[in-house]
């Protein structure tokens, strides 16, 4: 099972958090393009990602009992 | 001091938080929020965080900067949800033994804080808000302004 968390407008779309069972060796961006597949409006949001509170390109693979977070470019101060 | 929390940002306290018998320099820096963005009338901005990561990120900005200045000490502070207009939503306080290595770590700091740690704005103006940097039509973070350098 991985965690997955969204912020700021994607939290507006999303929701704060699921929960997904996905397939072993599943990479963070493979994840990202099943949810754009779920939801075509996201398509139109530049996200960055996030595994365990550590940022990580789309070819990360994700393993058991991680945090995946989606959010857009930051944009605080 | 690293925090990013809902309550107000004191210039006094982010002071004290850096004081240092070694240090011969105290710079703060105070972002705070601007009326007007890209020709809109703000009336408030809101922030959100992820604050466990915003956390972590702005200890790795404190941990680079150590290795590149000589720094005594070092705090920062970012506010979260509902920020009227006028007040200090971001602070960044630095001492050093010099007073150059403090300005230049401050402003490293605010820069690179604005770029890399977790953090949303949420502007809202007279009949609708946006979120900052969202989308590719969505209004964008404002560029930082070159700055012209003359010679002396």
């Amino acid at each position: 099972m991985v965690r997955l968390r969204f912020f700021a407008a994607l939290r507006e779309r999303m929701g704060p958090a699921r929960t997904e069972t996905l397939a072993p060796g599943t990479t963070v961006g493979a994840l990202w393009r099943s949810l754009v597949a779920e939801h075509p409006e996201l398509t139109r949001f530049q996200v960055r990602f996030a595994v365990n509170e550590e940022y990580v390109t789309a070819s990360h693979r994700l393993a058991d009992d991680d945090e995946v977070a989606f959010f857009p470019p930051v944009s605080g101060g | 001091m690293l925090r990013v929390r809902r309550t107000p940002i004191s210039m006094e306290r982010l002071a004290r938080a850096v004081r240092d018998p070694k240090a011969g320099a105290i710079v703060v820096f105070l972002g705070t929020t601007r009326v007007h963005n890209e020709g809109r009338r703000v009336v408030r901005l809101e922030y959100e965080a992820f604050a466990g990561m915003a956390e972590r990120e702005m200890q790795a900005l404190v941990d680079r900067a150590r290795r590149r200045w000589r720094l005594c000490r070092v705090a920062m502070a970012h506010r979260t949800g509902v920020v009227p207009v006028g007040q200090v939503s971001v602070g960044v306080a630095v001492s050093s033994g010099h007073r150059a290595e403090a300005f230049a770590a401050c402003r490293w700091l605010i820069d690179r804080l604005k770029r890399t740690v977790p953090i949303w704005k949420r502007e809202h103006f007279r009949g609708g808000c946006v979120w900052i940097g969202a989308t590719p039509g969505a209004p964008r973070v404002a560029a930082r302004r070159k700055v012209r350098r003359r010679r002396r």
